[in-house]
């Protein structure tokens, strides 16, 4: 797990399944498929997402874009709540939806501070490098 | 067949792909770099997906996003084009490895034919003959001079993980061998992560002669006949022709034979090219095979009649090729010029830009590839291929006066491509006898 920066794994082989959760202090969780995956390495939680907000011009509001292809998942997993609602307050480093590609999920975070206005994207919805998902009003 | 098929390129080759999908029923998803965004080729494919920024390392050459997104379009199919992954096998097990097919070869005649030292020795198991060369690579400089002061100069130094032209460099004596061998070494290093080298004699006067082939998965290997593409600048091809002006018909057979073998011998499927040298006696010397569609297919098609693109996804499909060997037949002359986005009389620096006119030719007997128009912009951030120029007719006199006015109708503005220095090669009497050489361009011009 170390070796590939992951934060959970779920390993099933029959009916036996393994998981293995790395307890962060106050960071949230991270999940991975079985190790059988031949995908290069996964991007783990904590992992540097290059900022990718821009003002939009006529609201004053940023966009939180996609840094990859993939299918978004609005919550950690289909029993929790969403991430984000429109309204809550985040930080740079507030996680706002996972996107799965080749059944790797990685975390997106906020990377801006302030309030979400708007989510622009379905839960299960496939997203494209650089696609708007959230908007959201910066804190001043 | 397929009912959805990605297309991991750009430019003219992904817009010849979504053609040939189209018409064969296959829906087309598209994938694209943010600077590519406005691109109008996009607006034919069923669907296009943003894999990243501008940089090829950002977007096309980005195995996993390529995946994600020929996952999230639910594709049976990913066709690589020629450049980028196409010749990547480790994007080819990628695919497969996601259950989604990969048109082209199999990684491992990938691995094998993409090592040229490797690929050599099989020449040698096909009893394909290949240029005197190093047999191996190369150890060290002294072992590296004894070769090449008893074989003789001038020598060519390769990179065994090379290809496509590049990596290569010609040395004339003892001091510019031992001067070079370190600058090759770190220049493969960089380029193809391999620092490996090997040498090979410098043939003299030779033609540049390759030969298509198509193979199916059961083993059915057929060669759609060759292509002279001794036109060359820094072994980037300018012009292509076929059939051969310089070689008969025995010579012909003989390396279209020799082509099938090797291709076989590599256990070889889908479309490929096997590259030659062909001295003035006709004797030719394998130099390398390329496990991929190529630039210049366009050539093969006129004179045969066959659509390679198409047979290409037929038989990743699974489709068994119909046809036999004898149903292979060409006819007249098809010449093909690139033209490029490069000043030819400033060292063919590239020049990008926005098109404001763009004025193609036509008529009988031509055919234009391109994604190009007016109102585009260049970017100088992909290679620099604006159009293929492909003109077909009974004889070569008449391809040539074909090809002459096409360049001479042909506008682009305003940046400048190499459509001057086609029209000179178009009117040298050296070229109307078809009597060149790959050495050709550069000593002329």
């Amino acid at each position: 797990m170390a070796e590939h920066d992951l934060g959970e794994i779920k390993v099933r082989q029959g009916d036996t399944v393994i998981a293995l959760r790395k307890a962060r202090f106050g960071e949230p969780v991270v999940y991975a498929a079985p190790a059988a995956v031949p995908a290069p390495a996964p991007v783990a939680a904590g992992a540097a997402v290059p900022p990718l907000a821009e003002p939009v011009k006529d609201e004053g509001l940023v966009a939180i874009k996609s840094p990859m292809v993939g299918t978004v998942y609005l919550s950690p997993d289909p029993e929790s709540p969403p991430y984000v609602n429109v309204g809550r307050e985040v930080d740079p480093s507030t996680p706002v939806c996972v996107i799965e590609a080749m059944k790797v999920f990685n975390e997106i975070r906020s990377e801006i501070a302030g309030t979400v206005e708007r989510i622009l994207v379905q839960n299960e919805q496939a997203v494209e490098f650089g696609q708007p998902l959230m908007m959201v009003r910066p804190r001043v | 067949m397929f009912s959805r098929l990605l297309i991991a390129n750009r430019g003219e080759i992904a817009l010849r792909i979504i053609r040939a999908c189209k018409e064969l029923g296959i829906q087309t998803v598209c994938v694209f770099s943010e600077e590519d965004r406005e691109q109008s080729y996009l607006r034919l494919a069923d669907r296009a997906i943003c894999i990243g920024s501008g940089p090829a390392t950002e977007s096309y050459l980005k195995i996993d996003r390529i995946i994600a997104a020929a996952e999230v379009a639910n594709v049976d199919a990913i066709h690589p084009g020629y450049g980028f992954l196409a010749e990547n096998a480790q994007f080819a097990d990628a695919c497969r490895d996601s259950k989604i097919e990969f048109v082209g070869p199999d990684a491992e005649s990938m691995r094998l034919l993409g090592d040229k030292i490797a690929a050599k020795k099989l020449a040698k198991k096909a009893k394909v003959a290949t240029i005197p060369w190093t047999e191996g690579n190369v150890e060290d400089d002294e072992s590296a001079a004894k070769w090449a002061a008893q074989i003789g100069y001038p020598v060519m130094i390769k990179a065994a993980a090379g290809g496509g032209g590049r990596g290569i460099r010609m040395v004339h004596n003892e001091a510019a061998l031992r001067h070079s061998l370190p600058a090759a070494r770190a220049e493969a290093e960089a380029a193809f992560k391999n620092s490996a080298l090997y040498m090979e004699k410098v043939i003299d006067a030779a033609r540049h002669v390759e030969v298509q082939i198509l193979g199916d998965r059961p083993g059915n290997i057929l060669h759609f006949y060759e292509r002279d593409c001794s036109l060359q600048r820094r072994h980037q091809k300018l012009v292509e022709e076929s059939p051969s002006p310089g070689i008969n018909e025995r010579v012909r057979e003989e390396l279209c034979k020799a082509a099938v073998g090797l291709a076989r011998a590599a256990k070889y499927h889908s479309a490929g090219t096997v590259e030659f040298l062909v001295d003035k006696k006709g004797n030719f010397y394998f130099l390398e095979m390329n496990t991929r569609i190529q630039v210049e297919h366009p050539v093969t098609e006129m004179i045969t009649n066959h659509d390679l693109l198409q047979w290409q996804i037929r038989v990743a499909a699974g489709e068994t090729l119909p046809m036999k060997q004898r149903d292979i037949t060409r006819h007249g002359v098809a010449i093909e010029c690139r033209i490029n986005a490069e000043d030819p009389a400033n060292g063919f620096r590239p020049c990008p830009g926005k098109i404001t006119e763009f004025r193609p030719p036509g008529g009988f007997g031509v055919r234009l590839d391109t994604h190009v128009h007016a109102g585009m912009t260049i970017s100088p951030r992909y290679d620099s291929l604006i159009a293929k120029l492909i003109v077909h007719k009974p004889t070569r006199a008449e391809a040539v006066a074909c090809m002459q006015r096409c360049l001479d109708e042909f506008l682009i503005e305003p940046i400048q491509t190499t459509i001057p220095i086609l029209r000179e090669i178009f009117i040298h009497p050296r070229f109307l006898k078809g009597d060149v050489d790959t050495g050709f361009i550069e000593r002329t011009w």
